[in-house]
């Protein structure tokens, strides 16, 4: 008990994962559980504003397929910024494209002269 | 729910990983750990299951941009002002609706944690004698609360049922009744 009664300011960087957290909103945790979460709640702003916040959805088992689809929209969101990105690294350095493919130009035109040489000059 | 596959990295070796290669991937796996957190605060002061899940994609539009610009310690702590201060901008463009509670909260969001870690480090023995001085300071509901919860381990709903408070109540009781302790304790170790 003791020990518990210093517990009570410090413990407050435990994590409660989505999952347990949609768990105690559809009431599918034990005892024990229900107060692993509440004890996150009452030590994290952040955690007790979001359980009341999920509390005032009209159903909650649609909470799961909207948290999906904000992450996928996500994931596209970050894909398309990289994309650009990679478009514009092309812009910013047109010269280091163009030398490349000269370069490649060079190698193929020498290739055709060495192998015309052999040809004439078995 | 989707688990996460990299949950054997911390967020503060993702956001430095990110911090290293400026790449978006490394807060592509970062932020969907907020998305429910985030949909739940925006839920809490919004109250619009439409503008909820539009401020959660303008939130991670600002985080990105945000990070790439400075360097943040405490992301969990940071991302919740950031949330707290959208649903703010949000609320004051609506007609007649008050942000007092809001603004309340904003300000303590970061010394509440660091408060905590201070505690986390106190000598033991010294604390423990202080705690139980300090938790005898409190109102009779208060400590009835946090006795019930922090050391018989009661549910909200448990505690409610055996003390005849709502569970409204109960939470308040214990929220504040833990935040008095914290202002307790930092006043009995100041004077020793």
């Amino acid at each position: 008990m003791s020990i518990d009664l210093l517990k009570i300011l410090s413990d407050s960087n435990k994590d409660i994962d989505n999952q347990k957290l949609m768990d105690y909103l559809t009431g599918q945790l034990s005892a024990r559980e229900i107060h692993e979460v509440e004890k996150s709640m009452a030590t994290s702003d952040f955690v007790n504003d979001a359980v009341e916040g999920l509390m005032e959805v009209t159903n909650s088992r649609d909470i799961s397929t909207l948290v999906e689809q904000l992450n996928k929209d996500l994931g596209k969101k970050l894909q398309q910024r990289k994309s650009l990105k990679e478009k514009r690294k092309l812009k910013e350095y047109p010269w280091m494209y163009f030398s490349l493919v000269l370069i490649l130009l060079l190698m193929v035109a020498a290739w055709f002269v060495i192998h015309r040489l052999r040809v004439l000059h078995p | 729910m989707n688990v996460d596959k990299h949950q054997h990295i911390t967020d503060s070796d993702l956001l430095k990983n990110f911090y290293q290669e400026k790449d978006n991937q490394w807060l592509g796996m970062l932020l969907p750990r907020y998305t429910l957190l985030l949909f739940g605060v925006c839920m809490k002061y919004l109250k619009n299951e439409e503008e909820a899940k539009d401020s959660v994609q303008q939130i991670f539009l600002k985080t990105i941009t945000e990070l790439h610009k400075y360097e943040v310690d405490y992301f969990k702590s940071w991302i919740y002002m950031v949330a707290k201060n959208h649903c703010l901008m949000k609320l004051r463009d609506r007609p007649g609706k008050s942000t007092a509670d809001l603004l309340e909260n904003v300000a303590g969001v970061v010394s509440d944690e660091e408060q905590d870690l201070k505690f986390h480090h106190l000598e033991k023995d010294r604390t423990l004698d202080l705690m139980g001085n300090a938790l005898d300071e409190l109102s009779v509901e208060q400590k009835q609360c946090v006795t019930l919860f922090y050391l018989e381990k009661q549910s909200y709903q448990a505690i409610s049922a055996t003390t005849g408070f709502s569970v409204l109540k109960v939470k308040s009781y214990i929220q504040n009744g833990k935040r008095n302790l914290k202002i307790l304790l930092d006043k009995k170790l100041q004077r020793k």
